[in-house]
């Protein structure tokens, strides 16, 4: 057996070790993080559920191969710095796999809003006798003269300025280090029918961690009119906060613009802790659904508006000339789903 | 109630005026109104309490506050000031059915900082002509038009400043006040080397981001006061908006100050009816009372800080784009 092969194989031993239903590790994880209020248990679970089922099936095999890692193609002696966000559980798995298969170093600056679970999957991997350095910690000064070869973190305009002049006086990077830098903001629906199931994995997808997260539903384009669609929806929303609450509270800000979307005749649907409203514009307050009216045509027109801040158009069927991914896989992506449409393994290969 | 002509006189507190206003406002614009009453906004005792309306409100509906009905299709016959933006692009409207309240709001706020009658003004910027609906124009206009020497004008674009007309006006003991949008002002020095007289003014007026070039508000004071050859402390900025009928001045440092008649407060994005302490960055709200026919409380999409004093910054526009996806944040995560 190669050591590719080796390395492949005992990752995925170590995962599904971390994921296994008794495991103590992982349970006392998630038990300290809804003990602190940090994510809701039925968000966790369905995040550890969905990778379960992902691992199971034999993914992560599937992405190296995808990924074209071999002897000859790894990143190993690489040194590479993950500096995971904390919006939804267990958001920075997917970089910390993708890292360490690659073969590389695996730095994690892991989120003080989610430093358990990630924590417990890295002791897993250690554990395991992995011929692979892992090193994390919730504090960036740890990785003080580091000097990594690459650094990954999701940012905007603003933030990655900072983060660059953090890593810079910290000397976490050698100066010409590679920045992977995600921007991708959100994802937009285009819905054709309101069938039950249509609808159902709509409100999954726009309603699932409270919205957050680059794979959320943010916008969806639709030739219903909100006013007509909204009280059947809204079942379909309340049946999915009685299985799944909301975790998190709106600001004021939210009331303030229902306000103003009332004073300027603008149609909605006000959830109490959710805001639909039927607008075409950047979806800029925290849990609003912006509603489109519109057909195919706007669904490009809204994509090339936005650029990059689109992570993905979902749809229950192809749209010609845009790459479109099945709106029932919006919060249960493959392992190997490409976060700014970049393949995370081959982004540490470069 | 409050009429139009109150609006300047100083015995009258600006608090006494803006709640006056506010009534106006809340009992007969109609948009406001459902704004104020969908907030279930209290009675109303401090300024600090009344709820701004988003600025967004001038590009998605018509913000008009009168009387009767009847006058309303009045106003929309009278001056109308547009933002600037590209085709296809939604732009603010504001009716003006009172143009001399602009046209007081302009001179004497300026007055407030500048002894007009010192100054030549020149504009250096597209004419009244072309550019009717443009309340920054329309404002240079009124100050060209009321300057009598007969010297101040709006500048041919491309057109190196004229010498002889510089040391005409220096030899008639006036003063240059050389009004441009950033870009314009550094197409003047790219074109050719132009050094002002010394005791001239630059009133920077916006447009800090062209498709062409982006620079902090402060590089770019440094290369006009290089290129222009006068004293850092004699660039000057104004701070307006289509949106707004009087305006904010900085006069050679980063900080502006308001009239008398405006009022600016920097909210909490996260609950816009907060007012943030001084030194805290957040959203820049705006109280002018010029705007007594449209709406006097608004809340831009500009971010600002503001100090002990009243005085406050423009660091750019508010960026949505941190919310709602992955996003590393130093302090945060």
């Amino acid at each position: 057996m190669s050591w590719i092969e080796k390395h492949i194989d005992e990752i995925t031993q170590a995962a599904q070790n971390w994921l296994r239903s008794d495991n103590q590790s992982l349970k006392k994880a998630i038990d300290k993080t809804v003990e602190e209020n940090l994510f809701s248990f039925e968000d966790i679970k369905h995040q550890i559920l969905v990778l379960k089922e992902n691992v199971e099936a034999g993914q992560i095999k599937e992405w190296t191969k995808r990924s074209g890692l071999s002897e000859e193609k790894n990143a190993k002696g690489k040194k590479v710095l993950c500096l995971h966000a904390g919006n939804l559980p267990l958001v920075g798995f997917q970089t910390t796999l993708g890292t360490i298969l690659s073969g590389a170093d695996y730095y994690g600056k892991l989120s003080r809003k989610d430093p358990y679970m990630l924590a417990s999957f890295l002791e897993e991997v250690k554990n395991s006798g992995l011929d692979l350095h892992a090193e994390y910690s919730t504090d960036l000064n740890q990785f003080k003269n580091l000097k990594a070869d690459k650094v990954a973190f999701a940012g905007s305009t603003e933030s990655v300025q900072k983060v660059r002049e953090e890593i810079k006086r910290l000397k976490a990077a050698k100066a010409d280090a590679d920045y992977i830098i995600r921007t991708a903001k959100f994802s937009i629906a285009y819905i054709e029918d309101q069938s039950s199931e249509t609808m159902e994995d709509l409100v999954e997808a726009a309603f699932r961690y409270g919205g957050k997260g680059c794979r959320s539903v943010a916008l969806v384009v639709t030739k219903f009119p909100l006013d007509s669609t909204k009280c059947g929806f809204t079942d379909y929303i309340e049946f999915f906060w009685m299985k799944n609450p909301q975790h998190k509270k709106p600001k004021p800000n939210l009331k303030y613009q229902f306000a103003y979307n009332k004073a300027i005749g603008r149609s909605q649907a006000w959830l109490d802790d959710f805001l639909i409203q039927e607008t075409d514009e950047f979806p800029e307050t925290d849990f609003t659904l912006n509603w489109v009216m519109g057909d195919e045509k706007k669904v490009r027109e809204l994509k090339e508006k936005f650029g990059d801040v689109i992570q993905a158009v979902y749809t229950t069927k192809k749209i010609e000339g845009i790459k479109t991914d099945l709106l029932s896989q919006a919060q249960r992506p493959p392992l190997w789903w490409k976060p700014d449409g970049v393949d995370t393994i081959i982004s540490m290969l470069d | 109630m409050i009429s139009p002509s109150q609006i300047f006189d100083s015995s009258l507190s600006f608090e006494e005026k803006a709640l006056h206003i506010y009534k106006l406002q809340k009992a007969h614009n109609p948009i406001y109104k459902k704004f104020c009453e969908t907030l279930e906004t209290q009675e109303i005792k401090l300024v600090s309490e009344i709820p701004l309306l988003p600025i967004s409100g001038f590009k998605d509906v018509e913000i008009i506050t009168a009387l009767d009905k009847s006058s309303i299709n009045n106003f929309k016959s009278t001056l109308k000031f547009q933002s600037s933006g590209t085709s296809g692009m939604k732009r603010s409207k504001h009716y003006v059915p009172d143009r001399d309240i602009y046209r007081q709001s302009i001179i004497r706020g300026m007055q407030q900082f500048y002894n007009l009658e010192e100054y030549v003004i020149w504009a250096y910027t597209p004419g009244y002509q072309e550019n009717p609906n443009s309340s920054l124009i329309w404002m240079l206009n009124t100050l060209i038009e009321r300057e009598d020497s007969g010297m101040s004008r709006f500048l041919d674009l491309g057109v190196p400043l004229d010498k002889k007309k510089m040391s005409e006006i220096k030899e008639s003991e006036k003063k240059l006040m050389l009004f441009g949008a950033a870009f314009g002002l550094l197409d003047i020095l790219e074109q050719q080397e132009t050094h002002l007289p010394k005791d001239s003014v630059i009133m920077e007026t916006g447009g800090m981001k062209t498709h062409r070039r982006e620079m902090t508000r402060q590089q770019l004071h440094e290369k006009l006061t290089e290129g222009f050859g006068i004293p850092k402390t004699q660039i000057h900025s104004e701070y307006g908006m289509a949106e707004l009928l009087s305006q904010a001045y900085s006069l050679g440092d980063e900080w502006f100050q308001c009239v008398p008649w405006m009022q600016v407060s920097i909210r909490n994005p996260d609950n816009p009816m907060e007012e943030l302490p001084a030194g805290e960055e957040g959203l820049i709200g705006i109280i002018d009372l010029a705007n007594i026919y449209s709406c006097a409380f608004i809340l831009t999409g500009d971010k600002g800080i503001q100090d002990e004093a009243g005085k406050f910054q423009v660091l750019g526009r508010w960026n949505p784009q941190n919310l709602r996806g992955c996003n590393f944040l130093i302090d945060q995560d």
